[in-house]
């Protein structure tokens, strides 16, 4: 069952132009001079319930206004968008009791309370009963391990520690969906990782849906089953993760430390990343040649050290990014 | 009601963390009553005198009430508060909340205020009782109406700042605009009661907000009537009700245009 469906969406901003200099300063409270940027070009898809999507792309890519509309903050020039049955245009407000948002970029804690009074307050602009609240703040306490220092004030916690509160008042009302804007940002790899486990168990225990932004690839890698990419506006990509790797499988990457160097130059099928002396990185393309032709050249004798791999999902992201 | 209430709760705790800030902003506060305590001591030859109605005891508690409302609201942080929001984007963050933007900001910024609106009460009444020795004379039902009045006004100069806040979302910077009104309140209202003014000139402003802000409740405190009353709150609850329509309106104008770039 579909929880989030979005067909023909379209969202466009008027940005302000100033020539350069005072005379265009001047110039421009005369004739203010506009540009329309399409944030969102046109773009449709649907997600299922419990799945865990990413929606990526680069900078100004569209993904926050797509969030942002989902969410009711922003209103679409076109197009259509139901979250949960209800139109975010429509009843956004009524929307908000079923949804849940963590941006990465933005605190909503309240810095001067307690983690427990945080969660208090929470509870009362959800309209959640006093006892519930006081069970649901228990249980998301030992879910997410803040026994320890929930009657500490906020600005007083770490920002790992934080970050896990955020989750939790974003958490208190039960959403069945979760919309997350880089919720990793800023956060040591240690702190990342606690937070990927998390979201993962977040999706297990509630099966909540959970929508992901993120510029951190190791969060998409290890999170989520679907990658709908963005750029420009436009969806260049909606697949499930697997198959975005299985794409890029003709392409492998070979370090090689050799006894003496060789010339990989104008060899079929292979593209030199880099060489240092008798060190080289390699990107085979097995469309071209095939792994025992590369290693019969090479000679197994004239190996010190060898490495073989698929190409990084960072790097298949970025290839997709720059349309190759 | 509830959720507002927990919001304007949240607001107060965590303002108890600035006592010794809110204490330090007072300061403007006893300067000014202080300085208008020897204006009018040298304005009136005789205590007993009565100019345009009022004597001179009479005319330093209407200060020290509009005072203590106009400090309560504290506008320009407020509309500076609500002018930021707007521009830097802020405001979108907050509404995908259930709650109303409008009502969580008030219920926010009285909270912020409370503390500082008790201590100014406290610290006028004991200057008021010290430096004049009189106090006007009040039955409780008249107490209670003053208080009502009272928090009418705050509420509806609070309204009012909202909506010149929320004309950020018309033009770069509303800061101009509330400028512009608080002088008008200061000068027109605060300092004197319309009574001072000219016959055409106090007859319009009966109808500004100056008349429910400040005036009603002052006048209310000292020189208390119950025509005077019935006139004060039904201008009042007329006033807050156009200042949230007024409010509301340009909000859901505004979100429609709301231009919220990046993450």
């Amino acid at each position: 069952m579909s929880v989030i469906s979005v067909k023909n969406l379209s969202k466009s901003f008027k940005v302000k132009q100033k020539e350069k200099g005072f005379i265009g300063s001047v110039k421009s409270i005369i004739q203010p001079n506009y540009k329309v940027i399409k944030a969102v070009n046109d773009i449709s898809f649907q997600v299922d319930e419990g799945e865990v999507v990413a929606f990526i792309g680069p900078n100004g890519a569209g993904k926050s206004t797509t969030i942002k509309m989902l969410t009711g903050i922003l209103y679409p020039d076109s197009g259509h968008i139901d979250v949960l049955g209800i139109d975010p245009t429509k009843a956004r407000k009524k929307l908000a009791y079923e949804i849940g948002t963590v941006f990465g970029q933005k605190e909503q804690l309240w810095m001067h309370l307690t983690a427990y009074d945080n969660f208090k307050f929470f509870s009362a602009i959800y309209d959640i009963p006093e006892k519930e609240a006081e069970k649901r703040i228990e249980e998301l306490s030992k879910l997410f391990d803040l026994e320890k220092f929930i009657n500490t004030p906020v600005r007083n916690l770490s920002l790992g520690q934080r970050v896990r509160c955020e989750f939790v008042a974003s958490l208190i009302h039960k959403p069945k969906v979760l919309f997350l804007d880089e919720p990793t940002i800023g956060l040591d790899p240690v702190v990342k990782e606690n937070v990927r486990k998390l979201i993962k168990k977040m999706n297990k225990e509630y099966h909540t849906t959970i929508f992901l932004t993120s510029h951190d690839i190791s969060d998409i890698e290890k999170l989520c089953k679907r990658v709908i990419i963005i750029n420009d506006g436009t969806i260049v990509m909606d697949d499930s993760m697997s198959n975005l790797k299985y794409h890029y499988m003709d392409k492998k990457i070979i370090e090689v430390k050799l006894k003496s160097k060789i010339n990989f130059n104008n060899v079929k099928g292979i593209k030199v990343l880099k060489e240092k002396e008798n060190n080289s990185r390699l990107e085979i393309n097995t469309n071209e040649t095939n792994l025992t032709t590369i290693l019969k050249f090479i000679n197994p004798e004239n190996i010190i050290d060898i490495n073989i791999s698929n190409i990084p999902l960072e790097e298949i992201i970025s290839a997709i990014y720059r349309k190759e | 009601m509830k959720k507002y209430l927990h919001i304007y709760k949240s607001e107060l705790m965590s303002n108890l963390q600035y006592m010794l800030n809110i204490v330090f902003r007072l300061v403007n506060f006893l300067l000014l009553i202080f300085i208008f305590m020897n204006l009018w001591d040298y304005i009136y030859d005789n205590p007993n005198e009565l100019i345009n109605g009022y004597s001179k005891n009479q005319m330093i508690w209407y200060v020290i009430i509009t005072e203590i409302i106009w400090g309560a609201t504290d506008g320009r942080r407020y509309c500076r508060k609500i002018s930021e929001d707007v521009k830097g984007g802020n405001i979108a963050y907050m509404m995908n909340k259930p709650y109303s933007y409008i009502g969580y900001s008030i219920a926010s910024h009285l909270g912020e205020t409370t503390i500082k609106t008790l201590i100014s009460v406290i610290v006028g009444f004991a200057m008021g009782l010290f430096f004049l020795k009189d106090f006007p004379v009040l039955t409780l039902p008249a107490i209670v109406i003053v208080i009502i009045s009272s928090i009418l006004a705050v509420l509806i100069n609070s309204l009012l700042v909202t909506f010149i806040g929320l004309i950020s979302f018309i033009i770069e910077d509303s800061n101009p605009i509330f400028w512009l009104y608080s002088k008008m309140i200061l000068v027109l209202g605060v300092l004197f009661p319309i009574e001072y003014f000219p016959g055409i000139f106090a007859q319009i402003m009966k109808y500004s907000p100056i008349y429910v802000t400040c005036y009603g409740p002052a006048k209310l405190f000292v020189d208390f009537s119950y025509s005077t009353t019935v006139e004060i709150l039904l201008s009042q609850i007329i006033y807050l009700c156009i200042a949230w329509l007024m409010c509301h309106a340009l909000y859901m104008k505004g979100v429609r245009k709301l231009n919220v770039t990046g993450g």
